[in-house]
């Protein structure tokens, strides 16, 4: 055997995992190939490099982030439970900002069309018909929708996340606001702010272009915890036509070994 | 890891203590660097907890580490664009007299593999301090196990190559004056 030859076996040979006639050969050739024996010589000195210990500060330091980390977290569920409380009270703040202006110039200008209709309507109708009730309920589902829409544009987050969270409450969501959702989703820089807009279509799956939706922003989101959030959707979906989509995204270059490995677990799930 | 993935930080100490030192030992060798090496463990660690989700029960909890680890050294590199980083401090510390030339070799050969390219570096980090079999450091590095083998034979040869030629280069100067054979170094911290 050949310098080349043994090479293949020396890592084995190295490991103490060569066993029988392929060790005997490696070590033939080693009482004859000083370079090779050299080799194996300064593989075992590696031994001589002391193992690096960490300094006792690491311990600490370690001790510390996990205390703030917790604390963050604490914070952050302990904020969103009083947001939820405070939304009701920053609705009167919001009428002042100029989308609040517009929306309550809207809700005026209903209640006045409404009132018109109504008393308009007495004389020759006693009571309200069915039917201008479906339409005053239509003409406020409207409403939310636009302020839906208004609020999903805002400079700040906090406003897109509100925006987000008032979507939650519809069961069937417009067209227009579900586009505009899946453009949030897409979109939106903030990584809170996609992950609620996933959350807010994550009920409403019947829809077709909210599943090829999640599929295109798989396909573009940079950020880890949005990307393992959209693969579980589709998994919880049970969407086996994400299937190939899934594979072909594992195959993306220089993709976060996690997130690939979660979009694996996601294929064997769906098959 | 079952119950870090439940959200029970605390259970993430009794990891910290477990996988600090070889994870320290990995970039300290990787990097010869401490302090970058230090604050690395710790990026490991926040990712334990931020991406505990990602883990999969059953898979082995040791590849999944380390990937981390390398996520977390390359994205360090990529916001703070790499300099040779070689700390005197870094070499093993001073052996006793009788013990000067192994000390010599010792520091011969740390600097031999700071020297070597830092792919060849790491899977020699990996396959002889580390502790991983070829089967994971071919799961780690996404590449067949006849290739891990291949490359570590050849970042051995590089290793022998760089070793020798700096002993010999260390007993040329020795020769020619004692005294500055060797760079000053302080004893380990």
């Amino acid at each position: 055997m050949n310098c080349e030859q043994i090479g293949e076996l020396l890592p084995d040979y190295l490991q103490g995992e060569l066993r029988g006639e392929k060790k005997e050969f490696v070590e033939l050739h080693l009482a004859q190939c000083a370079e090779c024996r050299d080799e194996v010589a300064v593989w075992k000195k590696l031994a001589l490099l002391p193992m690096e210990q960490p300094s006792a500060e690491s311990r600490l330091r370690f001790e510390a982030m996990l205390h703030a980390y917790q604390e963050g977290r604490e914070r952050t569920s302990a904020g969103f439970a009083r947001e939820q409380h405070a939304a009701r009270w920053s609705f009167w703040q919001w009428l002042r900002t100029p989308v609040g202006a517009v929306a309550w110039s809207a809700a005026l200008l209903l209640i006045g069309i409404f009132a018109g209709n109504y008393f308009g309507n007495r004389a020759a109708r006693p009571t309200p018909g069915q039917d201008e009730m479906a339409q005053m309920h239509q003409e406020l589902t409207n409403m939310r929708q636009l302020v839906v829409l208004s609020l999903l544009t805002q400079q700040s987050a906090s406003e897109r996340l509100q925006g987000v969270s008032w979507s939650r409450g519809e069961a069937q969501l417009d067209p227009q606001v579900t586009a505009a959702l899946l453009h949030t989703l897409r979109y939106d820089g903030n990584v809170d702010v996609r992950l609620a807009a996933l959350d807010a279509l994550s009920r409403h799956a019947s829809q077709p272009q909210v599943r090829s939706g999640v599929l295109d922003a798989l396909q573009q989101d940079q950020s880890p915890l949005v990307q393992v959030a959209l693969i579980d959707q589709l998994v919880e979906w049970r969407d086996r036509e994400a299937t190939q989509h899934l594979r072909n995204f594992e195959q993306t270059p220089n993709l976060n070994p996690a997130v690939k490995q979660r979009a694996e677990w996601a294929v064997s799930k769906l098959n | 890891m079952l119950d870090v993935r439940n959200g029970a930080g605390e259970r993430l100490g009794v990891l910290f203590d477990r996988y600090q030192a070889p994870l320290y030992n990995f970039y300290a060798k990787l990097t010869g660097d401490r302090t970058l090496s230090e604050d690395l463990v710790q990026e490991v660690f926040l990712r334990i907890l931020k991406y505990s989700r990602s883990y999969q029960p059953g898979t082995p909890f040791r590849a999944w580490i380390y990937q981390i680890a390398r996520n977390a050294r390359v994205d360090h590199y990529r916001k703070t664009p790499k300099h040779i980083t070689f700390e005197p401090e870094m070499a093993p510390p001073v052996k006793p007299k009788d013990a000067a030339q192994e000390s010599q070799e010792t520091e011969l050969l740390h600097r031999a593999l700071m020297g070597m390219p830092e792919e060849k570096r790491e899977i020699l980090i990996l396959s002889r301090f580390q502790e991983l079999k070829y089967e994971e450091i071919a799961r780690l590095l996404g590449c067949e196990l006849g290739t891990v083998k291949t490359r570590i034979h050849r970042a051995i040869q590089e290793l022998r190559q760089i070793f020798r030629q700096l002993e010999s280069g260390a007993a040329g100067s020795a020769a020619a004056a004692p005294a500055q054979a060797l760079p000053p170094r302080r004893a380990g911290t």
